[in-house]
Order: C-alpha cells, then sequence, then structure tokens
C-alpha cells in the first residue's frame, strides 16, 4: 500500500455507495437531497424515487413523530444526535429497525443533515426483549401495588367497620341503660299506690275503720293476696333494673356458705314441706367465699323457690357445696332438684330476662321471670357466675360459683 | 411573587417591552425550542419561556404522575406561571401540545389572556371518524415503543442526574447540553397524555382571539385538522405556512416570525 487515501482512484459517492450502512442527507424541510445504494437496498427503492422525497415518508408512523418531536429539535439545536433507534419504512410497507447517527452542517449555502443508518437486527431482538422484561416486571410491580393498595383498603374497612360495631354497642348499651332507668323509675311509682292498697287493706281487715262480715274478709284477703304478687312482680323488675343501670353496690367480704343456706332455707321450708318435697344440705361449715351475704342470699332463695316451684310431690332439692379451682381460689354451692327439667334447647334462654321455660310452666308456676335473669347479674356483679344443667323429667342444677379467696 | 414556581418550571423573562409574551414548548423539547423566533420579539415584548415540570431543566422533584397525566396539570403549570409574575393581556405562544394546554388556561382564566398563537395545534391526533386526526391508536403505540428503545440509552445515561447526583458535576454539564432530557417514564407519561387527549370539545367555548399555524405537510397535525379547529374555534384566523413538518419555528423561524408579527399587529 502506498500513498493517502486521496491518491487511491476512486469517487466519494461510489465510496459512500460501498459502505456497509445506510446514508441520508435531507435539508431542515426534511426534503431528502441524497441516498446511497445501501440505504436504497435496505428500502426497496431506486435511487430516483427517493431524490426530493420527504424523509417522514420512509419512516414508520411511530418513529414519523418521534422525528418531529425528538429527532428533529435535537439536530436543528445541537447539531447532531446519537444513536437514535428509528423504524425505517421500506417500500413495500415493511418496518427496518435501525440506528442512525446524525450531524447537521452546512452545505452548498443551505443547512444538510446526513445520516447513516445501521440496521440492528439482531440488537433490536434483544431489546424487544429487555423491554418485554421490562414490561413484565412492571405490569407485577403494579399488580403488587394494586394488592398493598387493597390490602390498605380491606384494613380500613375492617377498621371502619369495628369503629361502627363500637358505635352500635355504645348505642345499644345507652339504649338499654334509659330503658333500664325507665324501668326503675316506673317501678318506683307504682310500689307508692300498691303499698298504699296494702296499708288500707290492712287497716279494714283490722276492724279499725267498723265491723266487717266474713265476705268481706274474704274479699279484702283476696285484695291483699293479689297486691302482694304485684308487688313482688314489681320488685323483681325493679331489682334488675337497678342491676342494669349499674345502680347496685355490692358489700363483699368473707361469708360462710353454710351460715347463708342456714339463714334461706327457713324461708322455703314451709312450702317444701307443703307440697311434700324432700331436702338436704351438704355443705362443709368451714367454707367461705368472697361476696355480699345478702346478695347470695337472694340468689339462693330464688334458686330454692325454683326447685320447690318446678318439683313434684316426692320429688327432692339437695344443696351442696365444693370447692373449685388449682388454688381453691372458687367455692361452688349447688342447687338441685328433681324437678321437670328444661329441655337443652331452651336451657340457655332461662337467664334471658322475662322467659319462663314454657306457657303451661308459666301458668302453673308464679313469678315474673326475672329471678334467674337477676340471680345471674347479681353472681356476675360479685365476680362469680351462674349456671344450669338440667335434663327433662330428670331434674335441674343450678350452680353460683363465688371467689373463694380475697383478690389479691 | 411566588419564586418557587419560577425556579420549578426554570422560568426566564426577557425583552424591553411590557406586554407579555408567553412562549410555551411542545412534547418532547423544552424552552430552548424559541431560541430562533424569541428574539425577534424581545424589542417590542416582555418575553418569557419556561419548562413543564418533568422537561428541560425543570424541577423533577415536583413532578406530580396524577397531575401531568391530563394537560389540565401543564395548564396549571401555564397557570401558576402567570399568578407568580401576576401577567395580564397575555399572548400565549404554543406549540404542538401546548396549544391545547394554553387553550384550557385560557378557558379556565380569559381574562388573563389577550391572543392564543397556536402553532402546529391539534385537538385530538387519533382519527375518530369522520374526525380525521391523522393517526391510529397503534401508531401511537408505535412512538411510545419507539421513545422507549431510545430511553434505553437515555436512560442510562440520564440515571445519575434523575438521581440528583450533586457530587459529579460533569454529569449535569452533559445534561446542560442534551436539551430533550426527560425521564423516560415521565416522557411517557407526557406523550400519553399528548397524543391520547381529545380536546374537541373545548374549542367552541374559547373566549380569546386566535391565530393557528397551519404547516404544509404536517403529518403530525394534517391541514384537515387545522381546518377543523379554525371552523369550530370563535374568533380564529386560519394561516397556512409554506414552511413544511411540524416544527416551523425551528426548521422555518423567519416565516413563522412573519406571520406571527402580521397577526399581532392586524389587531
Amino acid at each position: 500500500m502506498t500513498g493517502r487515501l486521496s491518491d487511491v482512484d476512486i469517487g466519494v459517492d461510489s465510496l459512500l455507495d460501498a459502505a456497509p450502512c445506510g446514508f441520508i442527507a435531507f435539508a431542515d424541510d426534511g426534503t431528502i437531497r441524497a441516498a446511497n445504494a445501501t440505504l436504497c437496498d435496505m428500502l426497496g427503492y431506486v435511487r430516483d424515487e427517493l431524490q426530493g422525497r420527504r424523509l417522514e415518508s420512509i419512516l414508520n408512523l411511530g418513529s414519523r413523530i418521534f422525528y418531529q418531536t425528538h429527532f428533529f429539535p435535537l439536530v436543528k439545536l445541537q447539531g447532531r444526535a446519537e444513536e437514535i433507534f428509528l423504524l425505517l419504512r421500506s417500500k413495500s410497507g415493511d418496518d427496518v429497525a435501525t440506528l442512525c447517527n446524525a450531524v447537521r452542517r452546512q452545505r452548498g449555502g443551505e443547512s444538510i443533515t446526513d445520516c447513516v443508518f445501521m440496521r440492528v437486527h439482531e440488537r433490536q431482538k434483544f431489546e424487544d426483549a429487555l423491554l418485554r422484561a421490562k414490561k413484565a416486571a412492571e405490569e407485577a410491580n403494579e399488580l403488587l401495588e394494586r394488592q398493598a393498595m387493597e390490602l390498605e383498603m380491606s384494613e380500613q374497612q375492617l377498621l371502619e367497620q369495628g369503629e361502627e360495631l363500637e358505635r352500635q354497642r355504645t348505642l345499644a348499651e345507652e339504649a338499654n341503660r334509659a330503658k333500664s332507668a325507665f324501668l326503675a323509675t316506673m317501678s318506683h311509682e307504682l310500689r307508692t299506690p300498691l303499698n298504699a292498697i296494702g296499708g288500707y287493706v290492712q287497716l279494714i281487715e283490722l276492724g279499725i275503720q267498723g265491723p266487717i262480715t266474713e265476705k268481706q274478709a274474704d274479699s279484702l284477703a283476696r285484695i291483699s293476696r293479689a297486691q302482694r304478687h304485684l308487688l313482688r312482680l314489681i320488685n323483681d323488675i325493679l331489682n334488675l333494673a337497678r342491676i342494669e343501670a349499674g345502680r347496685v353496690e355490692y358489700n363483699l367480704a368473707s361469708c360462710h356458705l353454710k351460715e347463708m343456706v342456714d339463714a334461706v332455707l327457713p324461708m322455703v321450708e314451709p312450702q317444701l314441706q307443703s307440697r311434700g318435697v324432700r331436702y338436704s344440705v351438704d355443705v362443709a361449715p368451714d367454707l367461705t367465699a368472697y361476696a355480699d351475704r345478702e346478695k347470695v342470699q337472694q340468689i339462693l332463695l330464688n334458686l330454692l323457690s325454683n326447685a320447690t316451684k318446678f318439683t313434684p310431690a316426692n320429688g327432692s332439692v339437695a344443696v351442696t357445696a365444693a370447692v373449685m379451682g388449682e388454688r381453691q381460689e372458687r367455692v361452688a354451692l349447688a342447687v338441685r332438684d328433681t324437678g321437670v327439667g328444661i329441655p337443652a334447647e331452651r336451657l340457655a334462654q332461662v337467664f334471658e330476662p322475662f322467659v319462663q321455660v314454657d306457657d303451661s310452666h308459666a301458668r302453673r308456676a308464679e313469678g315474673s321471670g326475672l329471678g334467674l335473669a337477676i340471680s345471674r347479674d347479681l353472681a356476675r356483679g360479685m365476680g362469680g357466675e351462674l349456671t344450669a344443667e338440667s335434663e327433662v323429667k330428670v331434674g335441674s342444677a343450678f350452680t353460683l360459683t363465688l371467689p373463694a379467696l380475697l383478690p389479691t | 411573587m411566588d419564586t418557587s414556581v419560577l425556579t420549578r418550571n426554570n422560568v426566564r423573562v426577557f425583552g424591553q417591552g411590557t406586554q407579555p409574551m408567553l412562549f410555551a414548548h411542545g412534547f418532547g423539547c423544552d424552552q430552548n425550542m424559541w431560541r430562533y423566533v424569541t428574539p425577534a420579539f424581545a424589542d417590542d415584548y416582555r418575553i418569557i419561556v419556561f419548562d413543564y415540570v418533568g422537561s428541560g431543566k425543570s424541577d423533577l422533584s415536583a413532578y406530580d404522575p396524577k397531575r401531568y397525566s391530563a394537560l389540565a396539570g401543564y395548564a396549571e403549570d401555564v397557570l401558576e406561571v402567570i399568578h407568580s409574575l401576576d401577567l395580564t393581556d397575555v399572548i400565549f405562544v404554543g406549540h404542538s401540545v401546548s396549544s391545547m394546554i394554553g387553550l384550557l388556561a385560557t378557558n379556565q382564566e380569559p381574562e388573563r389572556f389577550a391572543q392564543l398563537i397556536m402553532v402546529g395545534p391539534s385537538p385530538r391526533y387519533i382519527n375518530d371518524p369522520p374526525y380525521v386526526g391523522g393517526f391510529e391508536r397503534k401508531d401511537i403505540e408505535g412512538l411510545l415503543e419507539t421513545m422507549e428503545k431510545n430511553y434505553i440509552g437515555w436512560a442510562n445515561f440520564l440515571a445519575p442526574a434523575i438521581m440528583k447526583n450533586a457530587d459529579r458535576p460533569e454529569l449535569s454539564r452533559e445534561l446542560e447540553e442534551s436539551f430533550c432530557s426527560t425521564d423516560p417514564v415521565i416522557a411517557r407519561r407526557f406523550a400519553e397524555a399528548t397524543f391520547f387527549s381529545d380536546n374537541r370539545a373545548d374549542l367552541a367555548g374559547v373566549r380569546v382571539p386566535s391565530l393557528i399555524m397551519q404547516c404544509s405537510d404536517d403529518l403530525i397535525a394534517p391541514f384537515d385538522v387545522g381546518e377543523y379547529l379554525h371552523r369550530t374555534m370563535p374568533q380564529s384566523t386560519l394561516r397556512v405556512l409554506q414552511a413544511t413538518g411540524h416544527c416551523p419555528h425551528m426548521s422555518h423561524p423567519e416565516e413563522t416570525i412573519a406571520v406571527i408579527r402580521e397577526y399581532l399587529s392586524g389587531r
């Protein structure tokens, strides 16, 4: 090899035509001024077809916009552009992927942009794969974000539902308190005239206001019975209402179980005997509960009168006591009868206010239906519990558990 | 004056006149695209140029994907710049998509504007027969793909700058030279906001006189689109330029200047 490049007898045009990449020169308005043979072959044009044509007409539509919005401003403002990806459009309408380098310079009295296009078939495959992977990653990310958002929303909903429940619970409690307050007031108002009725009946019965006939005495006795029954019902209602309104005070102290049972038993003994029901008490004298003596006795009285009411002649009622818990921290007093029993499906309801096991019993057995509800509320008020077991036609057992020790 | 907006949008103000001329760049560029045109008006007007948030040398940290996923968000940029400088009697000059952004801004606060000059406008790029926008949806998707392919290279180059890598000043210098410097995600969203937009319903309510500058042989905003705009917009003037292509202010600045000047003097 000798000499310089310019010594070689080869025209610039043929040099360009022989180059392994496409070449185009275009003016600012996009008119193609020159194209080399490689580019013509690449797109399937003969050179004359390209001369004078607009550059955009050999670009795919997306690349046309890109040319107008990015590529042209770039070469115009910076004088050059490098490695721009463009899809060229061949004469037969196929897309040809290229990378383009461009330089804008003054030539022949106008600004000409010289562009070199290199086909990037293989590279495009990689880039397509890269973009697909990127898109997949973005979609996965979006999905994750959406799921995170949904989780956040459902958490929010749960919170709101919780708040709503809490609100409704508060409302229900308020309504219940209002009801209890009403009942307490009403019961009190009802008791006053009832006591007046009772007092005047006694005055008349005693003959203080003049002698009465036997028939009148009989009528007064009926009035008196009805008055006492009504007063008992009202007292029960008043008790329950007081408990529910949170107005009951508990005087907790150490109490002997046996003493309390012995205090109550005489009150039901007459009925037990008159009905022919046998009874037994098996309570060790040293067992104590930490409770309110009066309340325990009230509960016991209720349990024993129920047992008496629902146990037929020749049946039996038994009171037993036991220590419970690993540290013997609780005591249990059970009242067991051999009465009519309560069907399993009704057992849970017996502690609801105004419930008796069925209407026929209700008619047979007097009472407000509040006794067990009051008893359980009182038991719980002392930190204890009242539970029931029963079998129809075999009998029922009500167990009152109470704290055995002083709370530490 | 609220300087935070002026920094955010890289606002530059110059010129000896009093009436403001606000130049808004189109998609893919920044305020630099106006540099062949603005000097011609600097003697008689107060020139304001700016970059939309996400473009040029705007504050990328102010970018809000939700706001800038629709042209209304860009119109807010325009109005905020106007408020910050307390401009009135504004001549708004918008290229391409900025024509519609300007229209949205004038519809919102017409009392701030004197005229609306639209360079290569289109209220909708995608065909909706019988309306001819010039493109099908798949063409726009082709553009998005081309952009993405180009941003593969650009993004690598821009990433450190986007992350505000202050201890490498050479990067920001390079960035200054690359006027098309845009985050690829932002660019894509701007492209979608632009090319999937439909502002035809906003045209009839325009309350400001307007100049529609329609290029010959513009593939992005074909002649039918310019006609459609002129037909639909009250108080509009349609001028067809000899300039071809979509960026007459860069390819044919003399003609662009002459047409704008003639329109402004004719009022």
